[in-house]
This record gives C-alpha cells, sequence and structure tokens, in this order.
C-alpha cells in the first residue's frame, strides 16, 4: 500500500484490515452455556462440552499461524512453510474440520457454530497460503494474505469464546494472577 | 550524573495472592498482595518501558471474576501520573510473552518493540506439540501473538538473540533462557553511561517476583540467606537461580538495585506515592534535572 495521504483518506482502512475479507463479520454470539441454562436443553450442553477440542484445535492453530508468519516476516525466508512445525499446524486444522463436521448443535446455536466455522475457514486459507511463498522474490502480498486470514479466523475465534463454557483464548492456570482458585 | 528516570507504574493488583506462587515451595505461608506493574524509563532522547500491562477489554471480566484481579486503569491514566503519554513511548522491552506483560501493544502506538527471538520460536514449538504437553503453552494468549504479526510487518517487532549491549544509550538487554518462560528477558540501565558502570539497575520482569527470591530462607541448607526463586516456571527453577546470580553480579552484589516489579513493599525502600485511583508509583531514580513526581 502507499503510505500516502490520498491512499490513506481512499482506503480509510488497511487492505489487510479483517474488515474486507469475505463473508459476515465476527460478532458475539450467546455462548454454549448460556444458551444451555436458558433453554434448558441437555443438547446445548453436550454442544458444549463438545465444543472444548475444536475451540482448543482452533486456537493452537491461530496461534501457530501467528507465530510461524512473524517467524517469517522477520527473516523474510520462505522455508518456514517446510517446517514440521506447519505440517503439525496443518494437521490439527485437519483434525478441527474433522470434530466440526461431526458436531451436532442445536438450533439456537447455530450462530455460535457459524463463528468457530469461519474462524476454520480463515485459518484454512492462512495454512495453505503458506504454499504460495517463494523462495526468491518478494513474499510480501503473501504475508500480507496471510496475516489477514489470522487476524480474521482469530476474531471469529474471540467471538465464539466464554470462559463460563471453558472456551478461553488464554489458559490462565499458571499465570501470575493464579492463586489456585 | 544519571542519564535516566525510572518509575515503576502499578496498573493493577490482585489482593491476596498465594505466597507459593512468588516463592518456590512456600506452601501454606499464606497469601501476599500482588501489584501488577510496568516500569517507565525516560531518558533525554528516548522514553522506554519493560512490559506494557494487559487490556482490560480482552481479559478483564474473566481476571476480576477468577483470579479477584482488581482496580485496572489504562496507560493514559497510570502513566499521566508522571507525565507521560502512551504517544511518548518509543521503546518496549517485553521482558516475556504472557497476557499480562505484553497483552498491550496497542496502547504505544509509536513503540518499537523488543522480545526475545526464543519466546517466539518455542512458543510456535510448544503450540505444536500434542494435547497432553499443553501445560507448556499456559499463559500465553495467542491474540498477542497475532498482534505480534501486525508489529513485525510495521517492522515495528524486534526479536532479539541473546544478549544485546546498548539497545538504547546505557540499555542492555540479557537473556535468561527456560526459566520463568522459554525466553524471558532482563533489562539493565546503565545510568553512568559507562561499562562497566557504578549505577546500574536491574529491571527483573518476572524473574524476580519478591525480595525473598534474592534473600530467601537459608535454614535448610545452614545458611542464612539463599537465592529462592519464583513458584511460576515453565522451564526450571535451576535457571531462574542462575539469571539471579547474573543480575547480582551487574549490581556487584547490592540488591537494592535489583527491582521486582511484583514486589508491594519496594515502596517502602523507594520513594512512593498513592494516586487518588489508589494504585502506587514508585521512584526508583531521576535523571538530572527531573523533577521528582512522587514528592509532596
Amino acid at each position: 500500500m502507499k503510505d500516502d495521504l490520498f491512499s490513506r483518506l481512499a482506503t480509510v482502512h488497511r487492505p489487510d484490515c479483517a474488515i474486507f475479507a469475505d463473508g459476515p463479520a465476527p460478532a458475539p454470539v450467546p455462548d454454549p452455556e448460556t444458551m444451555a441454562r436458558d433453554f434448558g436443553s441437555d443438547a446445548a450442553a453436550r454442544y458444549a462440552a463438545a465444543c472444548r477440542p475444536l475451540y482448543e484445535d482452533l486456537r493452537r492453530v491461530v496461534g501457530q499461524l501467528a507465530g510461524l508468519l512473524i517467524l517469517a516476516q522477520l527473516t523474510t525466508r520462505a522455508e518456514v512453510a517446510d517446517l514440521d512445525e506447519l505440517s503439525t499446524c496443518r494437521a490439527r486444522w485437519q483434525q478441527a474440520t474433522d470434530r466440526l463436521v461431526g458436531l451436532a448443535v442445536p438450533a439456537p446455536l447455530q450462530p455460535h457454530l457459524d463463528q468457530l466455522r469461519a474462524a476454520l475457514d480463515f485459518s484454512g486459507q492462512a495454512v495453505r497460503t503458506f504454499s504460495d511463498l517463494r523462495p526468491h522474490g518478494d513474499n510480501t502480498a503473501a504475508f500480507d494474505r496471510i496475516a489477514a486470514s489470522v487476524q480474521r479466523a482469530y476474531a471469529h475465534l474471540r467471538a465464539a469464546s466464554s470462559d463460563r463454557a471453558g472456551l478461553e483464548m488464554v489458559d490462565l492456570a499458571h499465570a501470575c494472577c493464579s492463586c489456585g482458585r | 550524573m544519571a542519564d535516566y528516570s525510572i518509575w515503576v507504574c502499578e496498573y493493577s493488583y490482585v489482593a491476596d495472592y498465594h505466597k507459593s506462587g512468588v516463592l518456590y515451595g512456600a506452601h501454606n505461608q499464606g497469601y501476599v498482595k500482588l501489584p501488577y506493574c510496568y516500569v517507565v524509563i525516560k531518558g533525554r532522547d528516548h522514553v522506554a518501558m519493560v512490559d506494557v500491562g494487559y487490556n482490560d477489554k480482552d481479559y478483564g471480566k474473566a481476571l476480576g471474576d477468577r483470579f479477584k484481579v482488581e482496580n485496572w486503569h489504562d496507560p493514559k491514566t497510570v502513566m499521566s501520573e508522571i507525565g507521560i503519554a502512551p504517544e511518548d513511548v518509543d521503546t518496549c522491552f517485553i521482558s516475556h510473552a504472557h497476557f499480562d506483560h505484553f497483552g498491550n501493544v496497542e496502547a504505544f502506538p509509536n513503540a518499537k518493540f523488543y522480545i526475545q527471538e526464543r519466546e517466539i520460536s518455542k512458543w510456535v514449538w510448544a503450540m505444536s506439540l500434542p494435547d497432553r504437553l499443553r501445560w507448556m503453552m499456559v499463559a500465553v494468549d495467542p491474540g498477542d501473538i497475532v498482534r505480534g504479526v501486525e508489529l513485525a510487518r510495521d517492522k515495528r517487532l524486534v526479536t532479539v538473540n541473546g544478549a544485546l549491549a546498548d539497545v538504547l544509550p546505557g540499555i542492555d538487554l540479557h537473556p535468561a533462557d527456560d526459566s520463568h518462560t522459554w525466553g524471558s528477558m532482563w533489562v539493565t540501565v546503565r545510568n553512568d553511561g559507562q561499562a562497566p558502570s557504578q549505577d546500574t539497575w536491574v529491571l527483573a520482569g518476572d524473574l524476580i517476583y519478591v525480595f525473598e527470591n534474592i534473600k530467601g530462607p537459608g535454614d535448610a541448607v545452614g545458611e542464612r540467606e539463599i537465592y529462592t526463586p519464583v513458584g511460576l516456571a515453565v522451564g526450571s527453577q535451576a535457571n531462574l537461580v542462575l539469571a539471579t546470580e547474573e543480575m547480582m553480579k551487574q549490581v556487584d552484589y547490592d540488591d537494592h538495585r535489583i527491582i521486582p516489579v511484583h514486589e508491594e513493599r519496594i515502596r517502602d525502600t523507594f520513594p512512593s506515592r498513592i494516586t487518588d485511583k489508589g494504585l502506587r508509583i514508585t521512584e526508583i531514580c531521576l535523571a538530572d534535572g527531573e523533577p521528582s513526581k512522587v514528592a509532596g
């Protein structure tokens, strides 16, 4: 992007702003536990429990992709795409895909599942875009596409987060604030 | 002659924190207050920080509900007490990637962030491990790494491979691998600009939580005092003790010059005041000509 006044005024957002990615923008949705309580539904409770491994997969995929992208950006080395860590990330993304397919969702919780699906889709785009990196050449555009996808995946996953349902971005069990509570 | 002023700024706290968290092996010994702080270093040409705290928007509710973290205030409010705006900060040294140290980068739009390369690379590795090894990735928010992507793209993220001298004039970075985290880092300020220095301050990050980490009880081994590491380590307590020794060497074994930011009692050893928000400002030292921000 040209960093001149016209470009900034004309585009308002950066071209890789998550808002520009395809699909509905992330929005907070009722968390599974709240839905289960409100609807008194065993199915909702089962869904909340079944969500946790999928959520954890996606959390890990997004975190890994972000870390790998930082390494790629800082080193400008396309070989990041050949690292074992990307292979395991790809495998975990596939595992998340399989889990999502097998997830039974009560109708009121469909918006929650939609956020998880969007996180899966955008992280999948990011995983695939690593294959576009070229050993010799400018990979800036590919980096920007990966970044946009990762940021969007994170935003959708955050929208589906619920500490009450055990869907948390950060494990605070051993954080400085954790008092064994 | 002093080149830099240094303040420890409290931005939140936990009133009752298990002592065993801050001092290894101190089980069933009650609770201590755990202040959450960052360090501001102001020189003639630079305003730097050690760590940036966390963003209450993202973490506040969970921390408040579950861990009784209270009285969070944003950097603009906290730093106004020392006459500095977040926009003035040009350099941030991230001691480690835990959310309460690396979780508010967006509040400092003009800063360049320094973090140990190992803190990022080992994060990527840890995230790739099987679920049964999940313990090795606690307390880091993927969102902070996602924000690191933006910083890297904007050339505002600098990864450091080990020690780095004079990252700013008189300010050095020191690694503490496999200690509190995989790639923890501590900072020295040589306030006379000399090397070696007679006026060094160590900003310890989470490698030292409280005074007892330096002067812990030594009865069990027949000593009056021994280094006793912090309770939380993803690496090892042994490496924490070794890092403590390195810090002590830097200050010629004058432990007064090692600043533990989670230590409430530094208010008793350095000039301090409580703001109208109920948070503490502690003044470690003042540069030549800089007026005190804590004097009545």
